[in-house]
């Protein structure tokens, strides 16, 4: 019975990233190189951007013409898979976690990167899955692995992930074949070929770490405040920086000075009550009315960026198109209290709150698409005078009685009522589903609890939950569903 | 056609003594033109759908061999094509995909297999089950044995692949019934190599006319009273003339080991499984050599009795390897057996999963528990459980380190596709009206099952959407919507959804998504393909069709326009008048789009032509992070990034790299009164000199108006 076994090399991949093409570029260089070899997939409908696999098995040396070739397997099996080679984290994992990674035999060579799943994205906050856990995974699971963003790779040598990978296979030098088999596999099959090669040598040379990656630059804030740093305590001084240049931009100095007096009742509290007030407020006071939306739009460096992503070259020119379709809220947001509160009777009379709108598209690298932003920014003295200013002001101090009068009870509750006020936030109907959310809990557990003078001692844990269900679904039925079962706090005290 | 075949044509072109380097689907349509063929048709789908596109494309080829080559509209027609073997001695064979091919093929394959065939006529039936598998998880057997044709389970490799293709037709002719040659998807898709012989013209062919047709031949009729003598011979004449060819040929594989006692019969298809378990069992080796002995079914259906009573007697136990449910072969070694007298143990789906594919897993529990049971000769069963014990371990441990919940990544709709605004319409009318009850099809937009949509109460097959909602309208208050492909609305639902619901007066909505090809089996084309010219349809217009049937509320409307598609929608549901409301959703698929606009780019910008390409943005500052926007559209391009401003935790959505910029990110911003943070950047290249002046001018003032708005 003959000796050498064939290696196995197991691909994971998503529809539309070229692992079909991956696999046939190992299986004609291993041709290329009389090796017996056999490959097979499963995509189907799963080329349309689902997970995929393609499955290798190869003979690592040229046998005589004539003499039986092995019959290999079409079905990967747990715990013997010799490379296995993977375009995104989550699916490496994914196939760590069915025993197709082992520490006693498997290669692995993983991109670091992420195509977040459709639940990650779908998440009203943060749904991701945590990157420590993916990459201890992926870390317990092989003999040896080689773990880069490839996808950064790819885009920095101008070529497809594939690519990428194919050199990374070609580092590690367990499957026989070499960078130049590969080069020659990749012309011959004609496709792309300049970019594909860029794509394997950058690939290669990651994989040796003949190539460092880019670090990340960091945003150094630079901007100081005498008054800040003499008064309140070190551990804020990041976010007052940032809310103060924050706030003086969004409306003026005077504004921002109104921030710190506002934070000026808890400088002495407990250090995280502080930074969820010093956070929240900064957020409150920033609302999102259009006039903040045009200060954004008309930015130089947006336009900059925007170059960047487009990939235009100087010569190119950029047309940029907004999308705006201020509602019955947003116009009277910007009007006085009277006019405001007339036309907010109105819509609402005839049911024009949700779904009116003037849809409009503004082509912002026009002059006179630009001005009517330009000026729109420029409106922002007019905003104190606005209904929405009055509405929000007041519902800031509100709020922060609401978390001054908790903090003498339970500073922990207290931080925990002011980080309630991530719940507000947005434009349109995201912005009056939180509004409604915000004062639902309100109104039907924190007054409650604050009214009795005493906070139960599960009453933070519960409020914690009570904001999670508030974005679990946007319908409001989970939020509806936890204070229904939590009842009123007194009841379940006397219990 | 999303997929070219250049370079598969000329591998088919090889003569004696050739190397045939590809893939196994590939290699059975070389196989048919090495058979003689007169003629090949089918209709799409994975894992088959390349033996028709290849052929298709190879127009040169097929008019030298005098071949004649149908897309058929479904699978009924082009079973139906094989009529032609039943008067003529011309070979020909058809494809399409697995069991819900048949199903729609079974009128006519009865019809056929009950008068015979003179020329060899072959079905080429991807078998589509197990991981990856797209459909309904049935077997062919079942038709196989009730229709009296004979079903082909070659090993999966290329050379056995096409022998059993030219042996195929032989038994075929030999005894006068259609076959089908059952390939599961991995053997479909396996890259291999086999040596090639020269292609063979038919007798019969498109170049070399019969100058008479058939002389009339009652006998050759399914219309009684001939169908009694028909079915008579089926069990008299051919089953007998099919078992003999198959002995005679040697068609099953038989394979000693020196375990005298024991044996495996086995479906060819999963002979490379089982060599490579008994591999890494210790029970043999990689080139074949077992220690049991095998008998390997290449023609699973008719069994040759004798050669399975050979095969068990003296033996203590014997394992029946068979995929799928109910096990038919099985059944019938155990009649076989008991009428013989033969007492040996038969083991089958008592160690074996009753259903699912017969992976590496399975396959070492049945065959340790076989062993365990039967006692053999020589074999130390604790070194056998301890290496079989690996496997398993290994997969535990794997799910031992997976401390994380991963939720599955199925398909999707793929950046920028047409349909998903269709689905992001429907989502915002459901908030609007309440639930509706969706009747989903077969096709690309089956994906709206899976979220963020998740709509759909049921798929029934391809094209049946309207139908299978037909008696839940009237039992609703709120009206139905149907789903339909173009692919689904020619291939069956035009008749069958369409033209019952208009005599029998029904109600309802039918969405039909008209993106201009079978675009989840690689863009064919359909009737009402435009080939990429202008807007004439290469054969019917669905439009026109749907009018000509008597449709009297009909709307047309841009996908991407998902204001107005909502508008539309919320009239169909709300609208007085009775009957039928179709909506047909226009916009060319996607995928499509792009490899053609790629490469008229190319071609324009080599001539120094203006080029536009659009794709959208997010400003970060705006977002607020509920990703509202993406529970509306899903797209692979929309995603999400960690926030850069300090004050906040939650992450922002960000558009990828991916995106094609086709405005739906815009036009829902728009309809769902959603926030303002995208926007659209088109970068122009090669403008004229007018375009370059303007944006000069434009950008030095608002440079220098933008100036004054930096951030202190």
């Amino acid at each position: 019975m003959s000796e050498t076994q064939p290696v196995k090399i197991l691909i994971c991949a998503m529809g539309g990233e070229g692992g079909g093409v991956l696999m046939n570029w190992i299986v004609n260089a291993a041709w290329a190189k009389g090796y017996p070899v056999q490959a097979t997939s499963v995509p189907g409908v799963a080329q349309r951007t689902g997970a995929t696999t393609y499955y290798i098995e190869m003979l690592p040396e040229a046998i005589a013409p004539g003499a039986p070739e092995p019959i290999f397997a079409l079905i990967p099996t747990a715990g013997e898979v010799d490379v296995l080679v993977a375009t995104e984290a989550a699916e490496a994992a994914r196939a760590a976690g069915n025993g197709l990674i082992t520490p006693d035999r498997t290669h692995l060579i993983a991109s670091t990167s992420r195509v977040l799943l459709m639940p990650e994205k779908m998440a009203m906050e943060d749904g991701r899955l945590d990157n420590d856990k993916l990459a201890a995974i992926l870390d317990k699971s092989a003999q040896k692995s080689v773990l880069f963003d490839a996808n950064q790779a790819a885009q920095e040598a101008g070529a497809i992930v594939n690519a990428v990978m194919l050199g990374a296979v070609a580092a590690t030098g367990v499957i026989g074949i070499e960078l130049d088999d590969f080069i020659a596999a990749i012309k011959q099959e004609g496709k792309a070929v300049s970019s594909n090669i860029a794509g394997l040598n950058k690939g290669f040379a990651l994989a040796k770490g003949e190539a460092e990656e880019a670090p990340e630059a960091d945003n150094v804030v630079s901007l100081s405040e005498q008054r800040a740093k003499n008064d309140f305590p070190e551990n804020v001084q990041p976010i007052l920086q940032h809310a103060l240049r924050r706030l003086n931009n969004y409306q003026n100095t005077a504004y921002a000075e109104n921030y710190l007096a506002r934070l000026e009742n808890f400088k002495d509290s407990d250090p995280e009550l502080l930074v969820s007030v010093a956070k929240q407020l900064a957020l409150r006071m920033s609302y999102e009315d259009i006039i903040r939306v045009a200060q954004v739009k008309v930015r130089a460096e947006r336009f900059e960026r925007i170059k960047g992503e487009a990939k235009a070259a100087p010569e190119d020119v950029l047309i940029v198109t907004d999308f705006f379709k201020p509602g019955i809220a947003e116009i009277s947001d910007m009007l006085p209290t009277g006019l405001a509160k007339s036309l907010i009777a109105w819509g609402e009379k005839n049911g024009k709150m949700e779904f009116y709108g003037i849809g409009m598209e503004v082509k912002t690298t026009t002059i006179t698409g630009f001005l009517k932003l330009w000026f729109l920014a420029k409106l922002k003295w007019w905003r104190p005078h606005s209904h929405r200013w009055q509405v929000e002001q007041a519902n800031i101090d509100d709020w922060l009685d609401m978390v001054d009068s908790a903090a003498t009870l339970n500073a922990n509750f207290a931080a925990e009522i002011a980080e309630l006020a991530r719940l507000v936030k947005g434009y349109g109907s995201t912005h009056r589903r939180g509004l409604r959310n915000f004062s639902r809990i309100v109104e039907e557990y924190v007054r409650p609890v604050l009214t009795a003078g005493s906070v139960p001692s599960d009453a933070t844990e519960k409020l914690r939950d009570i904001r999670d269900a508030a974005t679990k679904d946007p319908e409001g039925s989970a939020l509806g569903e936890l204070l229904a079962k939590i009842g009123s706090p007194g009841t379940l005290a006397a219990e | 056609m999303e997929r070219s075949f250049h370079k598969e044509i000329e591998q088919l072109r090889q003569g004696d003594n050739g190397k045939f380097q590809g893939e196994g689907i590939l290699a059975v349509t070389k196989a048919l033109l090495q058979s003689g063929v007169g003629y090949v048709g089918g209709y799409q789908g994975a894992p088959v759908s390349h033996l028709l596109d290849v052929l298709v494309q190879a127009k040169d080829l097929m008019g030298e061999l005098g071949v004649h080559v149908e897309a058929n509209s479904n699978e009924a027609s082009a079973a139906a094509m094989l009529g032609a073997s039943i008067n003529y001695p011309i070979r020909g064979a058809v494809t399409w995909k697995s069991i819900v091919g048949t199903n729609v093929a079974s009128d006519a394959l009865s019809n056929l297999a009950s008068p015979g065939v003179k020329g060899g006529a072959m079905i080429v039936s991807g078998e589509d089950t197990g991981e990856g598998a797209s459909v309904i998880q049935e077997r062919t057997h079942a038709f196989a044995m009730k229709s009296s044709m004979w079903l082909l389970d070659p090993r999966p490799n290329l050379q056995s692949m096409v022998d059993m293709v030219e042996n195929g037709f032989q038994l075929s002719e030999v005894s006068n019934t259609p076959v089908i040659l059952a390939l599961r998807i991995r053997a479909c898709h396996v890259q291999g190599d086999f040596t090639t012989k020269n292609n063979k013209k038919s007798p019969i062919n498109t170049i070399d006319k019969l100058d008479d047709p058939a002389a009339f031949e009652y006998d050759r009729l399914a219309h009684p009273p001939a169908t009694y003598a028909q079915e008579k011979k089926k069990v008299e004449e051919r089953l007998p003339a099919a078992q003999k060819f198959i002995v005679d040929r040697e068609l099953n594989e038989f394979f000693d080991g020196r375990f005298n006692n024991l044996g495996i019969i086995l479906q060819g298809g999963l002979y490379n499984t089982l060599v490579n378990r008994l591999n890494i069992l210790g029970l043999g080796d990689q080139l074949g050599n077992s220690d049991i002995p095998l008998m390997v079914l290449n023609v699973t259906h008719p069994l040759a009795p004798e050669q399975i009573t050979d095969f068990c007697a003296g033996k203590d136990g014997v394992l029946v390897m068979e995929e799928g449910n109910p096990e038919f072969i099985e059944h019938q070694v155990h009649t076989l057996l008991r009428k013989a007298d033969i007492q040996t143990k038969i083991f089958g789906k008592d160690v074996f999963p009753t259903s699912g594919e017969y992976n590496a897993e399975a396959v070492t529990n049945a065959l340790v528990d076989f062993l365990g049971d039967v006692e053999p000769l020589a074999i130390d069963l604790e070194a056998l459980r301890n290496k079989a014990a690996k496997l398993l371990n290994d997969k535990a441990s794997g799910q031992e380190i997976m401390d994380i919940a991963l939720p599955p990544r199925p398909p999707g709709f793929c950046t920028g596709c047409p349909e998903r605004p269709v689905f992001t319409a429907l989502k915002m009318l459901r908030e609007e009206i309440g639930d509706i009850h969706v009747a989903a099809d077969i096709g690309c937009h089956a994906f709206a099952t899976y979220a963020p949509f998740s709509m759909g109460n049921s798929i029934l097959g391809y094209g049946m959407g309207l139908a299978s909602a037909s008696a839940v309208g009237p039992m609703l208050k709120k009206r139905t919507i149907s789903i339909m492909g173009d692919g689904g609305f020619w291939h069956n639902g035009l008749q069958t959804g369409v033209l019952s619901n208009l005599f029998n007066e029904g109600d309802g909505v039918l969405i039909i998504m008209q993106n201009g090809y079978a675009s989840a089996t690689g863009q064919q084309y359909i009737p009402s393909s435009t080939a990429g010219s202008d807007t004439t349809p290469m054969t019917s217009e669905i439009e026109q069709t749907l009018k000509a049937l008597g449709v009297k509320w009909l709307r047309t409307v841009r996908t991407y326009g998902v204001s107005r598609m909502l508008e539309t929608l919320r009239e169909a549901m709300t609208t007085e008048q009775k009957g039928l409301k179709v909506i047909i959703a226009d916009s060319e698929c996607m995928l499509a789009r792009q490899r053609r606009i790629k490469g008229e780019n190319a071609e324009k910008l080599k001539r120094g032509a203006e080029v536009t390409i659009p794709r959208f943005g997010v400003d970060e500052e705006i977002c607020t992070g509920d990703h509202s926007c993406i529970r509306l559209s899903g797209c692979p391009s929309l995603s999400i990034k960690d926030n850069s401003d300090p004050l906040r935790d939650e992450p922002v959505t960000q558009v990828i790299e991916s995106c094609v910029g086709c405005g739906l990110c815009g036009e829902i911003a728009h309809a769902a009164q959603l926030c303002p943070s995208f926007y659209q950047a088109e970068r122009v290249q090669n403008g004229g000199a007018l375009t370059k002046m303007m944006a000069g001018v434009r950008s030095s003032v608002i440079g220098w108006l933008a100036g004054s708005e930096r951030p202190q």
